[in-house]
């Protein structure tokens, strides 16, 4: 008899009366077969993790390493130190993983420990009392698409520079707010503030963007 | 009516004002403008996104974290990291040494000197404790082909942990016990 067969005649009873079996392979494994990380949650990679198994932790790391780099890039708005600063981040999470208690999503423990990175990696700028200056002017205005695509990217670059030259805390919650939606309670949470100084924050990055991109009245 | 504070300017970009403050935004001209010019720039900030990386870039960068994380020293473990036969195998053989070294080492003889017992320590210091006879007479004739493949091996760096366990005498001691071990074989 195949295993398949074995199978099915083990349910046959159930099917009998006009059940639906759907048999799903389980994410624990049969001994000697090696565990599909990429099908287990969060929290099971986390245990399996903490028990030393580094092929865990490697998928922690593939599954949440876009979030991670996306908001080390837009705390430095350079590639390179993005890098850096997603796996001085990663390394950060191996060394305190078994501090994580699952309380918060282990989208927003990384969160955290991302910030808490640059924060600390970034230098403190002076925020520039005048307009920022688009640096890169394109000549190329054969193609008209091709030309808006690249004023747009130039305002882009802007914008990337202006966020870059806020303070710490106002860049820090104006990132995770607009661009990674988190409610001002996960913020205040990330930065250890209130919910009130979170938006204080927020509502100071707005202005001091809005002198920086020159869109004062 | 006061105008809105930045906590208000914030809920009413985010649609979430309280209607009593929405009906003083309706007729204030001055918090309407902050409210539009937030609102704009808060558009114009989210519109930016983050280049896309090269396609290779994830591989790499998860390559560099393994890399990382190989050179650091095993902290994820914990306590569990210990309870593993190559870890306890070479901390039970310290904690043997350490015994046995305990026992081996003459201690120093007090001032004033008591009446000496019949069954003295021998003159070469040492004396058989019997739990270590026991334990020599197990393993005295087990070679390092069987130790491994009975899974006694060393993980990297766990003697190293092994010797922070130890006190700073029980360290001077193991190192003067090797050092006369060392001279003893080079003579």
């Amino acid at each position: 008899m195949t295993h398949g067969s074995a199978v099915r005649n083990a349910w046959a009873p159930a099917v009998a009366t006009g059940w639906t079996v759907t048999v799903v392979k389980s994410a624990a494994t049969e001994p000697g077969t090696p565990p599909d990380y990429a099908a287990m949650d969060d929290a099971a990679l986390v245990t399996a993790a903490i028990d030393g198994r580094r092929e865990a932790f490697d998928a922690i790391v593939e599954r949440h390493r876009r979030i991670v780099y996306q908001v080390c890039y837009r705390f430095v708005s350079n590639h390179e130190d993005a890098s850096d600063l997603s796996q001085e981040s990663f390394v950060r999470a191996w060394r305190g993983l078994k501090t994580f208690k699952g309380q918060s999503a282990l989208s927003t423990w990384l969160y955290r420990i991302a910030v808490n990175v640059c924060l600390n990696r970034v230098s403190a700028k002076t925020l520039p009392s005048d307009p920022i200056e688009s640096t890169d002017h394109f000549e190329d205005t054969r193609i008209e698409g091709a030309q808006s695509a690249l004023i747009r990217e130039e305002r882009a670059v802007t914008v990337r520079k202006a966020i870059a030259a806020l303070p710490k805390k106002q860049r820090a919650t104006l990132i995770l707010r607009t661009y990674h939606e988190l409610s001002h309670q996960q913020i205040a949470d990330i930065l250890g503030s209130s919910v009130g100084a979170t938006k204080a924050n927020f509502f100071h990055a707005l202005a001091n963007l809005k002198k920086l991109l020159g869109n004062e009245p | 009516m006061t105008h809105l504070t930045s906590d208000e300017l914030i809920d009413a970009i985010e649609g979430l004002l309280d209607t009593a403050r929405l009906q003083h935004l309706d007729s204030c001209e001055a918090c309407r403008q902050q409210v539009t010019g937030l609102g704009s720039v808060l558009n114009e900030a989210r519109a930016v996104a983050v280049p896309e990386p090269s396609p290779l870039f994830w591989a790499h960068l998860s390559q560099r974290v393994r890399a990382a994380i190989d050179a650091e020293p095993q902290a994820a473990g914990g306590w569990r990291e210990w309870v593993r036969w190559p870890v306890l195998a070479p901390m039970a053989a310290l904690s043997l040494m350490v015994m046995a070294l305990a026992v081996a080492v003459p201690r120093q003889q007090p001032l004033v000197s008591a009446p000496l017992a019949t069954n003295t320590v021998p003159a070469d210091g040492t004396h058989r404790d019997e739990g270590f006879a026991v334990v020599a007479d197990l393993v005295g004739d087990m070679d390092w082909d069987t130790a491994m493949s009975a899974g006694l091996s060393i993980a990297p760096g766990a003697a190293d942990r092994a010797m922070l366990e130890l006190t700073a005498a029980e360290q001077q001691e193991l190192t003067r016990l090797l050092k006369a071990e060392l001279t003893r074989t080079k003579s």
